[in-house]
Parts: structure tokens; C-alpha cells; sequence
């Protein structure tokens, strides 16, 4: 496996919301590309390097790193982590611990890691049950055991354990090239949002211009896009995600028995608001075992001092969900209010939520 | 004498086995057709709003206001008028709606591959509408305070040099600064029920500039059974 030479720093992995960290990104990489044009930055913070040519052409791994630091220094201003190891998950664990580990050492080095740093929680966990703590121990597994009781990607964390796989599937970001490809002007290619057979025209590019603008002005979470998936509900069938994120599957065509048909509320509420629904007396509405309601709902209150009578209502559709983990159990209400506002309102755990207005 | 026809061949015998073939469809031609013509002056508009609206579409470098109270359908509106011209593939955004509920634009036809969200532009709202009025078609912005004078008419010129087409929401409290080109108000909603509720019908008093100076009343069903927008 290639020898690689990897730099952490800090300060870069956290994306600034005035685009900064992209510049400084840039920046630094345009700087190493000078020492050696093979420097790549790996995610926001993180950016590797093959050893073993530049080792040779400046005369030993220890004036390479001199060489690097003083560069950080003088284009970033910041501090750096350096470390040396074979396949970018060992390299990146010796970057961290600032180990520069000689040629055939990251075997001894990555099986004595503790489980952790495979990133899978269920997996440490688990081990750890089974008096497992290191990643050698890990390795040591029958590939075939640890298939019976995890997933696929359970297995291909014990392949890089192994040292057959040279990195985790997560660690390298996948977006970050194309968004410094953007930031140098020279147009990336998007995956999502394809246009006429597939291409896109002068309109799209315009919109993507603009969005980054938009995005560098109020960072990175700032412009969305909308997907839709299944669901019961309006909220679970439409969700905003950052713009330039990957795209998530396609709509799924099943069927959702009791999904609430249209039309839909114009706004979906992401955190929804907590409401009482009370009857004509003003004892509180409950939804009961049998799915139906105390009363009649004639007041909507959303604090003390705030309520608003009601002239209709329809519902309560129960939805039970989830029955094999948590037994989800919901009812959605329709509520036309007398100043004219419909509402949609959802019952869990007791409790009335406002989900959606009909604005 | 016996007359001789003769066999009246055509290709298809040629193909007699070989399957039908599929008919084209029959909106071929508008498939085809450039999606949207760069220097076209207007934004088309769906039905019913083609029939209500000075021009039967959106002139570009105009602004549109949409007033309704909280909660009686001003929303609903807005987003209907994006539809169709976001159907032919115009890009438009979405600015200062905090929440937007995307089923039901996908249900008013909205296509939402082509639109981009500024949900909480906190103080910036103007900054970002004209960020966004450079790169897009249609921007719809809904003001999270009463807009200042020389906001407002900084983004208007924006839009009229740019060539887009700014939709406003606004409420009767705080009122947009400015005279817009098309206004719609939205003075009443009643809602059709059944088992669930089935539509709802606005009262529309649309009004414009030119050659729309007085104000028609109209009731356009907001959203209608399956979510769209229908004539009454």
C-alpha cells in the first residue's frame, strides 16, 4: 500500500460561513501542489500526499515534512498535524497521534487502535461485549462470523482493519474537489438536477452561480432544495436538504396505506409546534386506545393567553407505525378555525402538535 | 377477357409481424421545443390565472404582490403562480418561507428540481432575494418585517434591469412600500369540506398597472381536490 503523508488541521475542518475556509483550502493546496503535485485535500482539513518520490527527490522523509510545516505556516498561519502511514485510514490515525511511521509499521501501528476509530458504534460496542478492544483483535475475526451478525459495511471496515482496504468509505469527501473546482471558476459537474437529455443548459448554470452566492453570504446551510420521498404525512413525504448535497434516492412508487392525500398544507412545520386541543367545557381532547377522540375539539390553544375557537374538524385518521421498534402510534385532525385558517394537526404520546397550516 | 388488378402492395406487408408502431406523443412538439426562449418578455401563467391576469402571463421586470391575511391562502397563491413557468424550466427561489410544505407544491405542479430554498434568511432577506434575482427566474419572497422604501425599490430596479419577476406575500399590516405592476388580494377564504377537507375558494381582487388599473373580482379554487389551482 502507498506510503502517504497526511496533514490535520484543525482550524480548516470546520467550514467558516464566510467561505474562508474554502479560499484558505485552495490556497494551501495550490502551495503544495508546488512541492509536490500530487497533494490532494481528502475532506476539509485533511489533505494527503505520496511519500515515497518526494522523499527521495528532497533527500529524506524529514526534510519533506520540514518542507510542508513551513509552507502551512506560511499560508495558512495556522498549526498542522503531520504523520506518515501506509493507506490513508493508517495515515490519517498517525497525522492525529503526529506519528511518522517507518516503512512496514502500520500493521503494528492500526491493530493496536482501540475500536473506535472504525466509526461504527454498534460495532465497538458489540466487540467490546465480546472482550474485543483493539482493531487487531477485530481483524483477527472470521470475515464469515462477523458477516452473520452485521452488514456489508461491517465487512469492509474489517477489510481496512485487515489492511486489505486502504481507507473508510466516509473519510474522503466526495464534494469537496468540485466545490474548489467551482471556487477556481472552472464549472464542475453536478449530479443532481439534470436538464434537456441530460444537460445543462446556460439557465442552470446561472442558478447555481446564484445560489453559491447566496451560500457565501449566509453559509453553508442556507440555500436548500426540496426532495420528496414516502410517506403517511406531509412532513415525512417532503424534506428541504442543503443545496449541493448528494442527491438522496427517488421517490419510492409504493404505496402508503393512510397517507394523507390532497391537498397538503402549504407549510410543513420541520420542528412542530406544541398545541392543546380542548372541548366545549375546556377538558382537554384525548385520543383514546380505540382511536377516537374524547369530544368534539371547540378551542385550539397555543399558550395561556392565545386560543382560537373552532368551527370544524375532521379526523382523528390514526396511523400505527413502526410496530417492530417502537410502535409508533399517531392521529392526524383537520381544524378549520372561525377566522377562515385550516390546520393540521397530529396527536403523539398524548400531546396535540401543529404540523401544517393550509396557507 | 379477364381484367387484371393488380395487387395493391403497400411497405406495411413487409412488416406485417413486426409489432405496431407507438403512436407519437402528442406533445411532441412541445417537448421539443427550446425550453424557454431566452429573450421571451413574459413568463407564461397556468390556468386559471392566464385568464384572470392583464397579459394572460408574467411580463419579465415586473413585481407582483400577493396580499392575504395570515393563513387565509396567500401562500397557496404565490406558489400556484410559480408553477408553470417553473413546469417549462424556468428556475425560480423561494426566500423567507420558513417552512415551506413541499407536497403541496409538488400537488399546485411546481417542479422542484428547479427551485432553490432560502428558508431562514434572518436580516439578510434583501441581500439574498438580490443574490438570487441575478441568477433565477422568479423569486418569491416573503418579507419577515415591513420592508423599508429603499429596499423595496432597490430590488425593484433589480428586477426590471435583470429581466425576472419578483412575487411578493405581503400582509394588509405591513403592507409592500411600493405600487407593484399586478397585485392580488385575497380578501376571503371559505373552505368546502367533506369527510376532509376538499377545497377552498378565494375571493381574488387582481388589479394592475397600465391597462389593468381597475380591480376584478374573481373566486379561484385554492387549492382544489387534488391540491392544483382551478377556475371556479
Amino acid at each position: 500500500m502507498e506510503r502517504l503523508l497526511v496533514l490535520w488541521i484543525e482550524s480548516l475542518s470546520i467550514e467558516a460561513p464566510d467561505g474562508s475556509t474554502l479560499r484558505v483550502t485552495q490556497a494551501l493546496l495550490d502551495a503544495l501542489n508546488l512541492l509536490c503535485p500530487f497533494t490532494e485535500a481528502v475532506r476539509l482539513g485533511l489533505f494527503a500526499l505520496p511519500m515515497r518520490a518526494p522523499s527521495r527527490f528532497y533527500g529524506g522523509d524529514d526534510v519533506v515534512l520540514d518542507a510542508v510545516r513551513r509552507c502551512v505556516r506560511d499560508v495558512a498561519q495556522t498549526s498542522v498535524k503531520l504523520g506518515v502511514g501506509e493507506g490513508l485510514f493508517s495515515a490519517e490515525l498517525a497525522a492525529r497521534h503526529e506519528f511518522v511511521l517507518p516503512t512496514g509499521a502500520s500493521a503494528t501501528f492500526r491493530r493496536a487502535q482501540p475500536l473506535e476509530v472504525l466509526a461504527r458504534r454498534d460495532l465497538t460496542t458489540t466487540c467490546q461485549r465480546l472482550g474485543l478492544r483493539t482493531v487487531g483483535a477485530f481483524a483477527d475475526l472470521d470475515a464469515a462470523r462477523v458477516a452473520e451478525r452485521f452488514d456489508l459495511d461491517a465487512l469492509t471496515r474489517q477489510r481496512v482493519a485487515r489492511g486489505e482496504l486502504g481507507e473508510l468509505e466516509g473519510q474522503r469527501d466526495a464534494r469537496l474537489a468540485r466545490r474548489l473546482a467551482q471556487l477556481r471558476g472552472e464549472d464542475g459537474e453536478f449530479d443532481e438536477q439534470l436538464g434537456f437529455f441530460g444537460q445543462r443548459g446556460a439557465g442552470d448554470l446561472r442558478a447555481d452561480a446564484a445560489a453559491l452566492r447566496v451560500r457565501q453570504r449566509l453559509g453553508a446551510e442556507a440555500v436548500a432544495v426540496a426532495t420528496l420521498r414516502g410517506g403517511r404525512t406531509p412532513d415525512e413525504r417532503g424534506a428541504l436538504v442543503p443545496w449541493g448535497a448528494p442527491a438522496p434516492a427517488r421517490l419510492d412508487a409504493a404505496p402508503w396505506p393512510g397517507q394523507l392525500g390532497a391537498p397538503s398544507p402549504t407549510t410543513t412545520f420541520a420542528h412542530p409546534v406544541e398545541v392543546q386541543l380542548r372541548d366545549a367545557q375546556g377538558a382537554p381532547i384525548v385520543l383514546g386506545v380505540r382511536g377516537l377522540l374524547s369530544g368534539a375539539p371547540a378551542t385550539l390553544a397555543f399558550s395561556n393567553t392565545l386560543r382560537r375557537e373552532i368551527t370544524w374538524f375532521a379526523g382523528p385518521w390514526p396511523l400505527v407505525e413502526r410496530w417492530w421498534a417502537l410502535n409508533r402510534r399517531r392521529a392526524l385532525v383537520q381544524l378549520v378555525l372561525t377566522s377562515g385558517e385550516a390546520f393540521l394537526l397530529s396527536c403523539e404520546e398524548r400531546r396535540w402538535w401543529l404540523v401544517g397550516i393550509y396557507d | 377477357m379477364a381484367r387484371v388488378t393488380r395487387a395493391r402492395y403497400s411497405y406495411e406487408h413487409m412488416f406485417a409481424f413486426s409489432d405496431p408502431r407507438p403512436a407519437l406523443p402528442k406533445n411532441l412538439a412541445s417537448a421539443l421545443r427550446p425550453i424557454s426562449m431566452a429573450k421571451s418578455r413574459v413568463l407564461p401563467l397556468g390556468e386559471p390565472w392566464s385568464n384572470l391576469v392583464p397579459g394572460a402571463a408574467l411580463r419579465r421586470g415586473s413585481s407582483v404582490v400577493v396580499e392575504a391575511p395570515p393563513g387565509l391562502g396567500g401562500l397557496s397563491v404565490a406558489l400556484s403562480l410559480l408553477s408553470e413557468a417553473s413546469a417549462r424550466g424556468h428556475w425560480s427561489a423561494v426566500v423567507g418561507v420558513d417552512d415551506p410544505g413541499v407536497v403541496a407544491m409538488a400537488e399546485l405542479g411546481v417542479d422542484l428540481r428547479r427551485v432553490l430554498f432560502v428558508p431562514r434568511p434572518h436580516g439578510a432577506w434583501a441581500e439574498a432575494t438580490a443574490d438570487l434575482l441575478d441568477g433565477v427566474d422568479l423569486v418569491l419572497v416573503r418579507p419577515p418585517a415591513r420592508a423599508a422604501a429603499g429596499i423595496a425599490r432597490r430590488l425593484s430596479n433589480r428586477v426590471r434591469e435583470r429581466g425576472t419577476v419578483l412575487i411578493v406575500l405581503s400582509e394588509p399590516r405591513v403592507p409592500w412600500p411600493l405600487a407593484p405592476d399586478l397585485s392580488l388580494r385575497i380578501t376571503q377564504a371559505e373552505w368546502s369540506v367533506s369527510s376532509r377537507l376538499d377545497a377552498r375558494y378565494l375571493t381574488v381582487h387582481v388589479s394592475g398597472r397600465g391597462e389593468a388599473v381597475r380591480s376584478e373580482r374573481h373566486v379561484v379554487v385554492v387549492p382544489g381536490r387534488r391540491g392544483r389551482v382551478e377556475a371556479r
